[in-house]
């Protein structure tokens, strides 16, 4: 016995010597969260591909991940709203040393055909894939990113935070899909690659430093609710411009369309279904917003029109 | 060669493994250590090491004239390393250079630029310091509280400890326990050949597992006076490269002292972080609370700092805010858990007329009017003698198959380690002369509550008494066990108490154990307590780190105990702090702000967001301001678990006083103390749902933080940004964005409820 836990020993000894002279280059990568923590899973992606989420989707990169489902009628659209916008703040990075991912939760319903129909409703650009895979194999994959697996019954409730991560340093980062998309966008940018891009904002003093403009609750709901997919005055986005809106509906219908549209549609109210049809039948989603959430965001529309009608009437006004 | 000895010990301890066989397992419902195997013994047991004694950082005289010969920080031997220690410790004893500035220095270049240009890309500008430039986070009434000592050490990798500070301990090896023949603190009277080992049987840890102070064991205390303003320069010497952490850790760094009455930019800002080759001064005034409306003329004999001599300098402020017992830590954004559990924290005891740490000097139970209450320390030192007064820093670690720290990143519910260890020593004793000991105990876990019990080795229950809590000194002592509870209360991350053991009622060679009771089954927040009798019976398995953790060793004490006794100073006694009376119309005047700690969107399953004034629950970002209170202005802040998990809410820079829990006056533990972590949420009797928290900030303006102290939780991302404003202030501080090569500014917002007219 205590000769072969000496010979055991002395070849752990060895293996360690072996490695030494390596150990410099060796460490330059980290190796506690690799191959053997990732699972090696078989994820079916939105062309019908097989991919190995270790082996094709993270090993040596930089990625953002998140967790959806195709008929999820009120946070995956907007977390894809999100989480595009992260996209477009990237530019050209995604697809070319950053990939984004999103993997549906419902295994049963999701197919590649209803993934790319998804992906066209939300105009998915590159580098940016859509997967989905057995029940099994996705609730491992979301144990080991530290995201609790859904309820297969109520998917709804379903854990909808970014996981951002770079596999080649083992640094994993999560929030919320909420939060500032160009912080988002930072995080995988620069915190991620040890800030080795130059920065991407200029330096800025901070005699040029100016306060937030509006700071109601009405412009931070707008903000983080409803910008990704609209605009005031601003274009169509994925969703129609709000220029006007405010005046243009009547309030109780404008304020209950902000509240519940998933069942406005389901209702088969006529105004909805014109714009659902009219905007690539992307269904508004339901956010959870309150009345006074609503009126704060209806109020916030109208002082925008205001301040554009006074800015052009202004002299030397845009 | 020493690369070869650390490789063979690795070896030995992995044959070591194999030959003792399998250690017991956890239970199968405890998934403790989070996400991983239980950490091997080694073969050790328990109570077969001695508890390191935490290490004097030492401070000394800010010099007056720039070093004409000092050289630089080490150069890096590689991207993936820390400096060569003997070169780091050389580096370390030079005077402090170049000499502080109040705005950042940015006029010499980072250390480590020509190798980061190297390792990660050239940089076109870059500075020494940190610190973020100009006016924003320029040091605070600088020409009012120029530093006058100093103290330097640099974050780095574990190494082998040197013997760098062995002369700047104020015992000096050489006095009371600490002297050569017969203390039981000596040691040889130095740390030098000290290495990073959490047990002789153990492996040594690797350079990228453990990341402190100087790099080096014992872990390290600060030790202030009142009224002699510090200078901490805190210089980055970790891995150039993010990878070289061995899983878990960043190398940005920020470093707040929980919870110091300190200028914003001395805080620790989450958002004001520095680089490896960079430094970040940290002055701290050391001045009293409310220096600038109480006792303005320094007229009252209760507030003063020992002069040294054995007298007393008075010093301004309300002596009634006098702190003792705190800490520092990493607080690096979306990294505080891992840093912290990878080493970086350290403490701090702060002395004054009151808690001098010189026992039998003008004592106040010998004439009430004297104000020092001599506490259990020693005699041999006119302040900060530590014979009898040992700090205690608790906290629960896990380590992999080759003995090496580990943390599971990966868990967001928060991260538990299967072994307690005191003072990073696993399971050690302590030696303790049969008398008084004060005991400062820092709870410095990631996501861990305890509840600690005081027992005989028969399992009875020793009575003591707690005489601090958060490291304000209470109104009365309080002795423990009482109607209210039997042991030292449930004590939460960052929690601090101060105890009082009179080990004078043992016989020597006696054995005394610290005994946590409070079962964790995973990192929300405790599950239950379990009956002393159950432990001490070996008939409960479970949460591996339930049980003794810690055994005191009573030898005979032939000198005179000449601390006080804090049965004097229980309620009905005398008094060791008053509480200030709370003004007639502050109750009603006073601006609410009400915080929501959880699960609070209904759209959202981040769980970890804080709604502040019923508005928008919201994550990390620290251009938001949540809330914007004037400077001067009382205010009650209501603390509440949303979500039913366990939070340990943190307010920094003031301490508050606990009006209400959940409705019905705290406990005796709280009623007279001032706190600075208020437990809400699931947890023992000792916490509540909702803590109504009465607060006003002082002297000091700029941004600070409220978060969660589950630093899992903080990470991810519950924590808020308020500032501390002037009256009629209109612009935020900017909010400040660092990179290597520099920090440049975004703008700031507030939310609509953050400024109350």
């Amino acid at each position: 016995m205590l000769r072969a836990v000496f010979a055991i020993g002395v070849a752990a000894l060895l293996l360690v010597l072996a490695q030494v002279s390596l150990s410099d280059r060796a460490q330059a990568q980290q190796l506690r969260w690799r191959a053997d923590y990732f699972p090696n899973v078989a994820l079916t992606d939105h062309n019908g591909r097989t991919v190995r989420f270790y082996d094709h989707m993270i090993r040596g990169k930089v990625v953002a991940i998140n967790f959806v489902y195709t008929t999820c009628t009120d946070l995956c659209p907007l977390d894809t709203a999100q989480l595009r916008r992260v996209h477009e703040a990237l530019g050209d990075r995604v697809g070319r040393d950053i990939f984004f991912y999103s993997i549906s939760v419902d295994s049963e319903n999701d197919t590649p055909v209803t993934l790319r129909r998804f992906m066209r409703l939300f105009d998915v650009g590159p580098g940016w894939t859509f997967l989905t895979g057995s029940r099994a194999d996705v609730e491992l994959l979301q144990r080991r990113l530290g995201i609790r697996p859904p309820d297969p019954r109520n998917l709804r409730e379903h854990d909808t935070r970014f996981i951002m991560g770079n596999e080649r340093t083992g640094q994993w980062i999560r929030r919320s899909s909420y939060e500032d998309p160009q912080l988002l966008a930072n995080i995988l940018a620069e915190n991620l690659n040890n800030h080795a891009a130059s920065p991407s904002n200029r330096r800025q003093s901070y005699t040029q430093v100016t306060p937030a403009a509006d700071n109601s609750r009405g412009a931070y709901l707008f903000r983080t609710r409803c910008s990704s997919c609209h605009t005031i005055g601003g274009g169509d986005r994925l969703g129609p411009d709000l220029r006007g809106v405010a005046d243009a509906r009547p309030h109780a219908w404008l304020n209950r369309w902000l509240r519940e549209p998933d069942r406005m549609i389901a209702e088969r109210d006529p105004t909805a279904l014109a714009l659902m049809r009219r905007y690539r039948n992307v269904p508004m989603p339901n956010l959870g917003l309150t009345e006074s959430d609503a009126n704060h965001i209806i109020d916030y529309m109208r002082r925008q029109d205001v301040a554009r009608t006074q800015a052009a009437s202004a002299p030397g006004g845009r | 060669m020493r690369r070869y000895r650390l490789s063979f010990a690795v070896a030995l301890a992995a044959a070591a493994t194999l030959a003792f066989g399998a250690e017991k397992a956890s239970a199968k419902d405890f998934d403790i250590p989070t996400g991983a195997p239980s950490s091997p013994l080694f073969g050790a047991r328990a109570f077969t090491q001695p508890m390191l004694i935490f290490e004097e950082f030492g401070t000394q005289p800010v010099p007056t004239t720039d070093c004409a010969n000092c050289a630089p920080l080490p150069p890096v031997p590689s991207c993936n390393a820390s400096p060569d220690g003997a070169a780091l410790d050389a580096f370390l004893r030079q005077p402090l250079w170049p000499l502080p500035t109040r705005e950042a220095n940015a006029t010499r270049t980072n250390y480590w630029a020509p190798s980061i240009g190297g390792c990660v890309r050239p940089l076109s500008t870059s500075a020494i310091e940190g610190r973020p430039p100009g006016e924003w986070f320029a040091h605070q009434r600088w020409g009012e509280f120029p530093p006058e000592v100093y103290f330097q050490t640099a974050q780095a990798g574990a190494r082998v400890n040197r013997g760098l500070r062995d002369a700047w301990q104020r015992h000096g090896y050489s006095m009371g326990e600490f002297r050569r023949n017969g203390g039981l603190y000596h040691r040889g009277g130095t740390t030098n050949g000290l290495e990073v080992r959490f047990h002789p049987n153990f492996p040594v840890q690797q350079q990228n597992s453990v990341w402190t102070f100087d790099g080096t064991m014992p872990p390290k205390l600060l030790m202030a006076r009142y009224g002699e303003a510090v200078l901490f320069r805190h210089f980055n010497a970790l891995p150039i490269n993010f990878a070289a952490n061995n899983g878990f850790g960043a190398h940005t760094l920020t470093t707040h002292l929980h919870n110091g009455h300190m200028p914003a930019e001395s805080d620790g800002f989450a958002g004001a972080f520095f680089f490896p080759g960079q430094f970040y001064d940290y002055r701290w005034p050391m001045i009293l609370a409310g220096y600038d409306s109480i006792n303005t003329n320094a007229g009252d004999r209760w507030a003063g700092t020992p002069d040294g001599a054995g007298g007393i300098t008075r010093i301004r402020g309300d002596w009634r805010e006098t702190q003792s017992t705190l800490w520092f830590h990493d607080h690096m954004i979306d990294y505080t858990a891992q840093n912290v559990y990878k080493g970086n924290a350290a403490m701090m005891n702060i002395y004054s007329a009151i808690d001098r740490g010189r026992e039998g000097l003008r004592c106040n139970y010998a004439n009430p009017n004297n104000p020092n209450l001599c506490f259990p320390s020693g005699t041999a030192l006119d302040w900060g003698n530590r014979d009898y007064d040992v700090n205690l820093l608790i906290a629960d670690k896990a380590w992999d198959s080759n003995g090496q720290l580990f943390f599971n990143i990966f868990n967001l519910d928060g991260f538990l380690g299967d072994r307690v260890m005191v003072n990073w020593t696993w399971m050690p004793y302590l030696d303790v002369r049969a008398r008084r000991y004060r005991f400062r105990i820092l709870n410095g876990s990631v996501s861990r509550n305890f509840k600690i019990a005081v027992v005989t080795q028969a399992g009875q229950r020793v009575p003591f008494h707690m005489i601090a809590n958060d490291g304000n000194i209470l109104e009365h002592a309080v002795a423990f066990p009482n109607s209210e509870s039997q042991d030292l209360p449930e004590q939460a991350i960052a929690e601090r108490y101060d105890i009082i053991i009179d080990f004078s009622q043992f016989a020597p060679g006696t054995k005394i154990y610290l005994v946590n009771l409070l079962e964790h089954e995973d990192g929300r927040g405790p599950n239950r307590l379990i009956p002393l009798a159950d432990v001490m019976a070996n008939r409960y398995a479970g949460d591996p780190a339930v049980g003794k953790f810690m055994e005191f060793r009573v030898a005979a004490y032939g000198g005179v105990d000449r601390s006080m006794d804090p049965a004097d100073y229980v309620e009905g006694g005398q008094t060791m702090v008053p509480r200030p009376s709370i003004p007639a119309n502050v109750l009603a005047t006073a601006r609410r702000r009400d915080f929501k700690f959880g699960r609070t969107n209904n759209t959202d399953e981040t769980p970890w967001t804080i709604r502040t004034d019923d508005g928008q629950g919201y994550g990390a970002d620290l251009h938001r301001v949540d809330a914007a209170p004037t400077v001067g202005q009382w205010e009650i802040w209501t603390l509440h678990s949303s979500d039913g998990w366990h939070h340990p809410a943190h307010i920094h820079f003031e301490e508050g006083r606990i009006l209400t829990r959940d409705g019905a006056p705290p406990p005796a533990w709280e009623r007279g103390a001032r706190k600075d972590v208020y437990r809400i949420g699931r947890g023992t009797a000792d916490s509540s749902n909702e803590v109504e928290v009465l607060i006003r900030f002082r002297e000091f303006l700029g941004t600070y933080v409220e978060h969660c102290h589950n630093t899992q939780h903080e990470d991810h991302a519950m924590l808020l940004r308020w500032d501390s404003r002037a009256p009629g202030q209109v612009v935020a501080v900017p909010t400040p964005i660092p990179t290597w090569e520099g920090v440049y500014y975004e703008p700031t917002w507030d939310i609509p409820t953050a400024v109350r007219p």
